[in-house]
């Protein structure tokens, strides 16, 4: 069976699986639904025919499981914001649509020799640079929940880093192999491009208030450095730096040091001051700060082994309002877990695993150093950005707003992670591909 | 009374989803994580990041050989063993075996190509053909210990 008809039959099982989820949803929700909603899993199915085809004809054998993996978390993420939301649905079925144009058009571009890209680097560099640090522009920068990351030009809205996240692996992936054997030497003068990142992460976080987004980014960087060296002193020296600047920020931001309270002691017993729109209260820290991240505890915990069903989970308040605020985007995974139960979860988090294997197995087969450093970037980056927020949610790590790869609802993360699976196949096609 | 007879149905379709909703969830990871792990066994050339030299070195620890079973000019017997270089089979004075005595072999006749999963054997696009075993080649084919190779007039028995 070649690769791809093996692509198609398991894209197959996934239409099966989205099929059942939204039949659920819909025969639990059926006075709320309307049938002609239901269409969408048909919509979804297609669209993901159309880049199994496009992926046949530009990257004939690239590794066949990558793609239906997409799928699955992405049908598991339209499944959920669906029961949620079903105008967010169809909103979230049309963003599928962009990414899997964006998708085909990195694959048709890029189909002859990706590695030309290596000779932009500096325009990739620059361009991540610029979508980092976008939110913080004072006009366009979008202010949410603390933490700047959105623009918004007119009615469209994005969050730049997402496609910055993508720009900035591609650039220090060539950056960083044409440096290698430098680098590798370790002597204390090569140290200079690390505290130059470092410096960049810093200010991103200073700019958008976002530990997550820092974190992310200099993870990705360190990550791609350890692997053009192999040098372990660079990133025991690279955390030791993130720890002290992030120590500082600590002390400077009040935000992000609200996070970490938040994080440490989600509970309080005594009532405490409060902001609300009415002025200060005094509340329970539960009923404040960390409302949301409790309640969301409680929608883990609701779901016990077996979950309530996908349809059925309780996410909303008898008066109406939602629950848990933000509940398709950052918040998807404790949705998930409450209708899927620790079995579905468990299975969500194996997929999730599936994907970084698959990823990791590729960068050891791609025959050059940018190939294998690009798709080992791309990689770790999702690998990362799960669980930083999948951690932030169960109370592992302070939590930070990012999304969940192809599950959250979010136009720009869909087309971000889109473009990079485009990015792990085509480097698949070239590692397996016949000379 | 009706009410409730319609509600139960309702669970027992729910239950019944959410329980082929979890099934084909682990379904799929079954599959991607069986077909992935037998591909991982399977050997790759790819894998490899040494030289291409070493590759050589390494690719056919035993390669085999091939043994004149029957020619109206060569000795019955003669033995000619691989090594890891490919080898080419034809009248012409440039290759590795020369048949310069067979007027049914065309310059370059055959190429027999050691690999890491075994011994190739290819025609070169000869006038008369080569032959396995009496079949005529139509693209390569591994030879396995036993066969009889047949170029021009010579028969070539593949041991190892």
């Amino acid at each position: 069976m070649s690769a791809r008809t093996r692509e198609l039959t398991i894209l197959i099982l996934v239409g099966l699986i989205t099929v059942t989820g939204f039949a659920s949803v819909y025969i639990a929700r059926q006075n709320e639904l309307s049938p002609g909603s239901l269409s969408y899993a048909g919509i979804f199915f297609v669209l993901y025919l159309a880049a199994h085809l496009v992926a046949r004809f530009t990257v004939p054998d690239a590794d066949p499981y990558l793609l239906p993996i997409a799928a699955l978390l992405t049908a598991l993420g339209l499944t959920e914001i669906y029961r949620l939301n079903p105008t967010d649905a169809l909103r979230q079925g049309l963003w599928v649509v962009i990414g899997v144009a964006a998708f085909a058009t990195t694959l048709i571009t890029l189909r002859h020799d990706y590695r030309r890209l290596e000779s932009y680097k500096y325009l990739f560099g620059l361009s991540a640079l610029v979508l980092l640090f976008l939110p913080a522009l004072p006009k366009i920068g979008q202010t949410v929940n603390g933490a700047r990351l959105w623009v918004r030009f007119g009615p469209l809205q994005f969050q730049p880093g997402e496609l910055g996240k993508v720009a900035m692996i591609v650039f220090l992936a060539a950056y960083l192999h044409s440096k290698q054997e430098v680098l590798a030497q370790g002597r204390p003068k090569d140290f200079g491009p690390l505290l130059a990142i470092w410096g960049c992460a810093m200010l991103v976080l200073v700019a958008t208030h976002d530990l997550g987004s820092a974190l992310l980014f200099f993870g990705i960087f360190l990550a791609i450095l350890y692997l053009a060296t192999n040098r372990l002193l660079y990133v025991s020296v690279g955390t030791g730096l993130f720890l002290i600047g992030a120590a500082g920020v600590y002390e400077t931001t009040a935000h992000v040091r609200s996070r970490v309270i938040i994080w440490l002691h989600p509970w309080t017993i005594q009532k405490l001051p409060c902001h609300t729109p009415h002025g200060v209260e005094l509340m329970t820290r539960q009923q404040c700060g960390s409302y949301q991240l409790v309640k969301s505890l409680y929608s883990v915990a609701q779901g016990g082994f077996f979950g309530t069903g996908l349809g059925k989970g309780t996410f909303t308040l008898p008066g109406g309002g939602n629950l848990i605020p933000d509940l398709n985007t950052d918040f998807i995974f404790s949705a998930l877990a409450q209708e899927l139960g620790l079995v579905g979860i468990a299975a969500l988090l194996l997929v999730l695993m599936l994907f970084v294997v698959r990823g990791f197995h590729i960068a050891l087969l791609a025959t050059d150093g940018f190939s294998k450093l690009v798709c080992a970037g791309l990689t770790f980056g999702f690998a990362l950005q799960t669980f930083i927020i999948i951690g932030g949610i169960l109370r592992l790590i302070p939590l930070t707003g990012i999304t969940l790869p192809f599950i959250s609802y979010g136009g720009s993360s869909v087309v971000a992670n889109f473009i990079l699976l485009a990015g792990l196949l085509l480097v698949s096609q070239r590692a397996n591909e016949t000379p | 009374m009706k009410m409730a007879a319609a509600s139960t149905s309702v669970d027992g379709v729910l239950l019944a989803l959410k329980i082929a909703f979890l099934f084909l969830l682990y379904l799929f990871i079954w599959r991607v994580v069986r077909a992935a792990s037998r591909e991982m066994r399977a050997p790759q050339d790819s894998v490899e990041l040494a030289p291409l030299a070493e590759r050589h070195e390494k690719r056919a620890p035993r390669a085999g050989a091939l043994v004149v079973a029957a020619s109206p000019y060569l000795d019955e017997g003669e033995r000619l063993e691989l090594s890891h270089e490919p080898l080419t089979i034809g009248r012409g004075p440039l290759n590795d075996l020369q048949l310069d005595r067979d007027d049914f072999a065309s310059g370059r006749h055959a190429l027999v190509d050691p690999r890491r999963d075994g011994v190739w054997v290819e025609d070169l696009g000869s006038t008369n053909g080569t032959f396995v075993n009496g079949v005529r080649l139509t693209s390569s084919r591994r030879l396995a210990p036993g066969d009889v190779l047949r170029v021009g007039e010579t028969d070539f028995r593949y041991e190892r």
